[in-house]
């Protein structure tokens, strides 16, 4: 099949799909309610064999630096190769056993787990210094940010209130009557975006849902 | 109501591209942080460093409403970035959990390469797939340190990631480009980058980018409609400080 028909069909089945799944949610034709549920079955399908590739993917790459010893990197490849093993062995046994595998689940539970928890934990000590670099007051702007999220955090932190009972109310103020209607127009004119760049998807304007490159 | 909104949203971007088709002239928004890119990897040609660029945690997945236009929209993108780097030489190395992207992240650098007349350049262990959130950012920020990219473009959607990967790209002294329409994570990429795409910008980045007359038509539509909408919001506010919920009755239709 030539690159221009491949290309047309990509955008036939994108188009198809696209428009059952908008009929579908705004109206109820039972033969294409049946077809949007199949569908969506399909992508789930088509989903959880990307993970599958992921994880050879994830073996390719990691085997071939064990293979050509990259440098500084090689041992936390084969670090990995371990780890994938014994998860991968874990998760088969459960799988023939028909229940979850109670090492794998310890496993889980106490080193994935953990290790995420702690650098979740980390991106405190990174919000502080973002804090630190927005709220420098270089500017009038940048001065205004500062007073408001001084009475934001003031407000939050317990000892505001015993400071001065202001500051739970005009922080409040900040929060609600400032930062809602802020929110709510990025989100209304973020979805107006979205629309317009679905429009250019179904067109086939786009290239990002094809693999083109940028013009 | 919803389903008319749509059409009329839909006839009116159809309008203004086939108007600029025609060749009338579309006065199109301009974006700083597109401008900025042929500077990030300039910047990167010159220092010798590599381009770091990610479309975020995205949910792990492509199929998900929110986040999945976003990582579409960071990949348009990421096309141009890679022609840009395929042009100047420089190595873009690409990082992402979304494990569903990887064929059309693999393909989109490939036409790329290909498009540059360099097919040679591109290489599959430039891009790098950790499964989940925490294996990605450690997989990340340990790229990071160890190659120093010159820019970092995080472009996407987002999550926790944003201030980690803005906050160790500002300790390197990476020149950053970040967008998102994720709006808890718009606060942490404006206050880490130094040029941001914020919400609707990421879409219409990439129609800035193909620079097609009947693309940025749509963008004029999209305009419009910006202002139908202030206008609805107008009147919704009057005819609420009136005690009428007449709009609103007919918005709920």
């Amino acid at each position: 099949m030539s690159e221009v028909y491949k290309r047309e069909l990509v955008f036939l089945v994108a188009g198809l799909v696209a428009a059952v799944m908008i009929v579908t949610y705004f109206l109820d034709i039972p033969v294409l309610n049946g077809l949007a549920q199949q569908l969506q079955v399909w992508a789930l399908i088509i989903q959880l064999m990307a993970i599958g590739l992921g994880a050879i993917n994830l073996v390719r790459v990691n085997y071939r630096h064990m293979q050509q010893k990259t440098e500084g990197l090689w041992i936390f490849s084969a670090w990995f190769m371990v780890l994938f093993a014994i998860m991968l062995l874990l998760g088969l046994v459960g799988l023939s056993t028909g229940s979850e595998n109670a090492i794998y689940s310890w496993v889980f539970a106490n080193v994935y787990t953990s290790l995420s928890s702690t650098l979740y934990a980390i991106t405190g000590f990174y919000i502080f210094s973002a804090a630190y670099r927005a709220f420098r007051a270089r500017n009038i702007d940048a001065a205004i940010l500062l007073i408001g999220g001084v009475f934001v955090i003031l407000a939050n932190a317990p000892v505001g209130a015993v400071i001065w009972k202001g500051f739970p109310i005009i922080g409040g103020w900040f929060n609600i009557s400032g930062q809602v209607p802020a929110m709510r127009t990025f989100t209304i004119t973020g979805a107006l975006g979205l629309l317009a760049y679905g429009f250019r998807t179904l067109l086939g304007k786009e290239s990002g849902f094809y693999g083109e490159a940028g013009q | 109501m919803a389903l008319l909104l749509l059409v009329i949203s839909f006839a009116l971007f159809y309008f203004y591209m086939v108007r600029a088709k025609k060749g009338a002239e579309i006065s199109a928004r301009t974006f700083p942080a597109v401008a900025a890119i042929p500077e990030a990897v300039g910047r990167a040609a010159e220092m010798g460093k590599p381009v770091y660029y990610t479309t975020g945690l995205g949910m792990g997945t492509l199929n998900n409403p929110l986040n999945g236009p976003q990582t579409l929209a960071g990949i348009s993108i990421l096309g141009h970035v890679t022609r840009l780097c395929s042009r100047n030489g420089v190595r873009i190395d690409y990082f992402t959990p979304i494990v569903d992207s990887l064929p059309l992240v693999e393909e989109t650098m490939r036409t790329a390469y290909l498009m540059e007349g360099n097919p040679e350049g591109f290489d599959t262990n430039h891009i790098h797939f950790q499964q989940d959130q925490s294996p990605y950012l450690t997989a990340s920020l340990g790229y990071m340190q160890r190659e120093r990219p010159a820019s970092n473009i995080m472009l996407g959607g987002f999550y926790y990631e944003s201030v980690v990967l803005g906050e160790a790209g500002n300790t390197i002294g990476a020149m950053q480009i970040g967008g998102s329409a994720n709006t808890h994570q718009l606060p942490f990429l404006v206050a880490t980058c130094d040029y941001t795409l914020i919400m609707e910008e990421l879409y219409a980045a990439s129609a800035e980018i193909a620079g097609d007359p009947d693309v940025l038509g749509s963008l004029k539509g999209e305009d419009i409609l910006k202002f139908v909408v202030l206008a609805l919001l107008g009147v919704g506010f009057l005819l609420g400080l009136a005690n009428n919920a007449t709009l609103i009755n007919i918005l709920r239709m």
